[in-house]
């Protein structure tokens, strides 16, 4: 009754000052306990994925329970042959009490691993274990933030690694300091130049006498065969590859050319993983600005005063400035290009028999060769390098410091590292397998496909060069990959480029 | 009625107090109770995040990777002198290293600022003209307004898309004919700084002039027409109508609108990475980005500039506009 007196001595506003506030808190209140409850309701269903985990972990050890081992794991993988890939692990030896379960990770490897770097430094205890990318491994590693497997694996498994697996691999999931492992090789990624069989073939090349499959031949001889072919085939492009500005130029393509001329970022193979600071920075070298140049030539059949004259060029289009692995698969894919360079992934997709898929695809008219090179390794100014050179992909798995089931993920260490489990990996996958002698096994020659071209794989993953990953190499990588994209685009000479990554190279080499 | 008041008090004194504290207030402070709610949130929501980014600021990972240290302003430091400028992704700088046209462009601070200038002036011109269009009275208005509002409606990353195919190597048709102009490169120009840069100011007018236009447009529609009418008997002109009728009474409308695109216009990032790259066309928010993941503190030191400068901006924008802002 007070109300009603109030309100009619304030008609003026029509509502007391009273009501209004009541009515406002009640409104208040009822909102945020709705968004409250809505929060609460998405928060379950997205925690739906990590929710085994919990109920696993008790079971450790007690024998009748089951342990759920959490493995952060590639998507697309996950996708099409998760439950292939569990079973396979089962069947090599991972007892029936461990249940894997793959958490699927972002397909961008970079958006991976700031999740993955989130994830550590909160101290999370799932995932127990991570496939991470060979290029940020070290990185992980120089932060402490992964499990030092040389303390909790057993030394067969050590020595396996040590004794079988391809060295210059194993090394990026190593600490460089130390030597200790902190991650298991699962596949290596070997690039390959690879090439439409029947083009070259027409205009008189015999890839098959010759030996093109296993014996690398140099940039010169590449080049003009490359230009040869294009003036002979009605295609659009003599060459498609890489050459964005994006981590894999300076990965990968950049590094590849500027070492198979005997070039290198850091003085030579010994100073890949550091140590910063102190090391030299020779990317101002005769040899790396040499292969700027040559990719020049390619591209724009610039001569250099006669320093290219034996070589072909003009057959590169300018497009590979703006290019990552897809952009140039495409065009080569569709019969377009002579020549491209790719990961294994290319040889399985495009190497597929053309009337069995919907997607563009070469069959047997494909052909692969192990990169080309300008100077023998005898020949090469830094160390290590020179030869064809083969760019470092792949991906290691990783075990997280905080997992509450060492054991249990011992165990998944131990089947994951049986070859049979490997070439099962090969063959529904296109994984190589992380270890040397397996690509000779009549096994992996037999996979579909990706068989075929096993020989020039274990050249090219006999020749390796790993971008040189330390706790830096982020603030390196697109610094490099900038000023090797102006050089070929012609914005600015090779020797300038160079000598501006100089530079900015020593200016993140300042600790 | 007394006797329930007596019952009342008896029974919850406190909020009968707090009751008659609220009716006793006066008008103003009663608003001003009114809006606690409001700077609660606002404290949550934005200056919570604001000195938190300030704290991560004062603070730089140690030499070995494996801590943190508190550094005080020295992130600031860094980045005024140039030390900072390693973290930076490709050559970028954050002040310019000099002021040749390269330098400038490498320039995190001068690549926002021109952005921020270009992209604004334009909008306000073509949003002007296209209100001025939009307040008359024709047969299909209606169909025209929708038409004028899509760009606005598109999402900024299928926006991207289309301006990065508009450009691309491969199917860009736009790339021969603007290059023979000489206002873009021939040849890489989503990786060239000059040729991207234009290509993001581009997007932005073509997506946000409609932004613009919407609001000059409200302000237009709320002039009384009877003003008109007195123009035409005194005989004024088409001209001497906008300038001395017009114009005055939309100056408002305006403004907030100017100020309200320069505050979106400093934190551009989303069509830079989508069109072109971050290397490439480094903008303030670029950066933020760029270095959060390895470098906390300079990307928090960089946030909080970034924030500063806009605050700047902002109160200037709000001096010149006097009573009028806000």
């Amino acid at each position: 009754m007070s109300d009603n007196g109030t309100s009619g001595e304030r008609s003026s506003t029509g509502v007391s000052r009273r009501r209004f506030v009541r009515a406002a808190g009640a409104a208040g209140v009822v909102s945020g306990l709705a968004g409250c409850a809505d929060f609460v309701g998405g928060g379950d269903g997205g925690d739906g994925g990590g929710g085994g985990g919990d109920g696993g972990s008790t079971g450790d050890g007690s024998g009748g329970e089951t342990t759920t081992v959490q493995f952060g794991f590639d998507p697309v993988a996950v996708q099409n042959n998760g439950d292939a890939i569990k079973q396979a692990l089962h069947d090599n030896g991972l007892s029936d009490d461990i249940e894997i379960q793959f958490v699927p990770r972002d397909q961008d490897t970079g958006a991976a691993r700031s999740n993955y770097n989130r994830l550590l430094s909160a101290g999370e205890t799932n995932p127990d274990m991570f496939l991470m990318d060979n290029g940020w491994t070290n990185i992980f590693i120089q932060r402490g933030q992964l499990q030092n497997l040389s303390e909790t694996l057993p030394e067969e498994l050590l020595s396996d690694v040590s004794d079988n697996y391809f060295s210059a691999f194993t090394d990026t999931a190593r600490n460089p300091g130390t030597g200790d492992l902190f991650g298991v090789p699962v596949f290596p990624d070997f690039p390959t130049m690879q090439y439409r069989k029947d083009l070259v073939e027409e205009a008189g090349y015999s890839p098959e006498e010759n030996n093109w499959a296993t014996e690398p031949m140099t940039w010169e001889e590449w080049s003009n065969i490359a230009a040869d072919t294009y003036d002979n085939a009605d295609v659009d492009f003599g060459f498609t590859t890489q050459w964005d500005i994006y981590e894999g130029t300076s990965c990968c393509t950049f590094n590849e050319v500027m070492s198979s001329w005997g070039g290198a970022y850091f003085g030579g193979r010994d100073n890949l993983f550091g140590p910063i600071g102190e090391r030299p920075i020779t990317v101002n070298n005769p040899e790396v600005i040499n292969s700027l140049n040559m990719m020049r030539k390619f591209v724009h059949d610039e001569d250099f005063g006669g320093q290219f004259e034996g070589y072909g060029g003009g057959f590169t289009p300018t497009e590979i400035l703006g290019w990552k692995e897809e952009d140039a698969r495409a065009p080569f894919a569709n019969g377009n290009a002579v020549f491209h360079r790719n990961w294994p992934y290319s040889l399985a997709l495009t190497g597929r028999n053309p009337e069995e898929t919907e997607d563009p695809a070469l069959g047997e008219n494909l052909g692969a060769m192990p990169i080309p090179y300008a100077v023998p390794e005898s020949e090469a100014a830094q160390p290590g390098t020179g030869g064809t050179t083969a760019a470092l992909g792949g991906w290691h798995m990783t075990v997280n410091p905080n997992s509450e089931q060492m054991d249990a993920v011992t165990q998944v260490i131990r089947a994951a590292m049986q070859p049979d489990f490997q070439l099962t990996l090969l063959s529904v996958q296109g994984w190589l397998p992380p270890r040397p002698e397996l690509f000779n096994s009549s096994e992996a020659q037999n996979v579909p496909v990706v068989g075929r071209y096993m020989d020039t794989l274990q050249v090219a993953g006999n020749n390796t060069m790993p971008r040189p990953v330390t706790a830096v190499w982020s603030d390196q990588s697109s610094k490099i990959a900038q000023q090797a994209n102006r050089a070929v685009g012609q914005e600015a000479s090779s020797a300038d480029a160079m000598a501006t990554l100089e530079d900015s190279l020593e200016a993140t080499e300042q600790t | 009625m007394s006797t329930e008041t007596g019952r009342e008090s008896r029974r919850s004194g406190a909020l009968v107090g707090v009751m008659r504290w609220m009716e006793n207030l006066s008008d103003t402070w009663y608003a001003y109770l009114l809006l606690i709610p409001v700077f609660v949130l606002l404290g949550i929501v934005a200056l919570y995040p604001l000195l938190r980014t300030f704290e991560l600021s004062l603070f730089a990972l140690s030499a070995d990777f494996s801590s943190t240290n508190f550094v005080g302003v020295g992130n600031y430091v860094g980045l005024f002198t140039g030390e900072k400028n390693r973290y930076l992704p490709g050559g970028t700088t954050f002040l310019p290293g000099g002021f040749s046209t390269g330098a400038l462009l490498n320039s995190a601070l001068v690549v926002t600022i021109i952005f921020a200038v270009v992209s604004v002036f334009f909008e306000t011109l073509i949003g002007l003209g296209q209100a001025l269009i939009l307040d008359q009275d024709f047969y299909g208005r209606r169909w025209i307004r929708a038409a004028i509002i899509i760009p606005w409606a598109v999402p900024i990353v299928i926006q991207g898309m289309i301006f990065f195919l508009m450009f691309n190597s491969n199917v860009g048709f736009l790339t021969p004919p603007l290059a023979d102009l000489g206002l873009l490169a021939p040849t890489n120009t989503l990786n060239d700084t000059a040729s991207a840069t234009f290509i993001v100011i581009v997007a932005d007018i073509w997506k946000t002039s409609a932004f613009m236009a919407l609001l000059i447009l409200a302000g237009l529609q709320s002039i009384d027409r009877g003003l008109y009418d007195v123009a035409k008997v005194a005989g004024a002109t088409k001209w001497q109508q906008f300038k001395l009728i017009t114009f005055p009474l939309i100056l408002p409308t305006i403004g907030i609108a100017v100020l309200f695109r320069s505050v979106q216009a400093m934190r551009v990032y989303g069509i830079i990475d989508t069109v072109s790259s971050c290397t490439v066309v480094p903008s303030l928010s670029c950066m933020v980005v760029a270095t959060f993941t390895t470098r906390e503190g300079t990307s928090a030191a960089i946030a909080f500039v970034t924030a500063a400068i806009i605050g700047i901006v902002v109160m200037g924008l709000i001096v010149w506009q006097g009573e009028d802002a806000i």
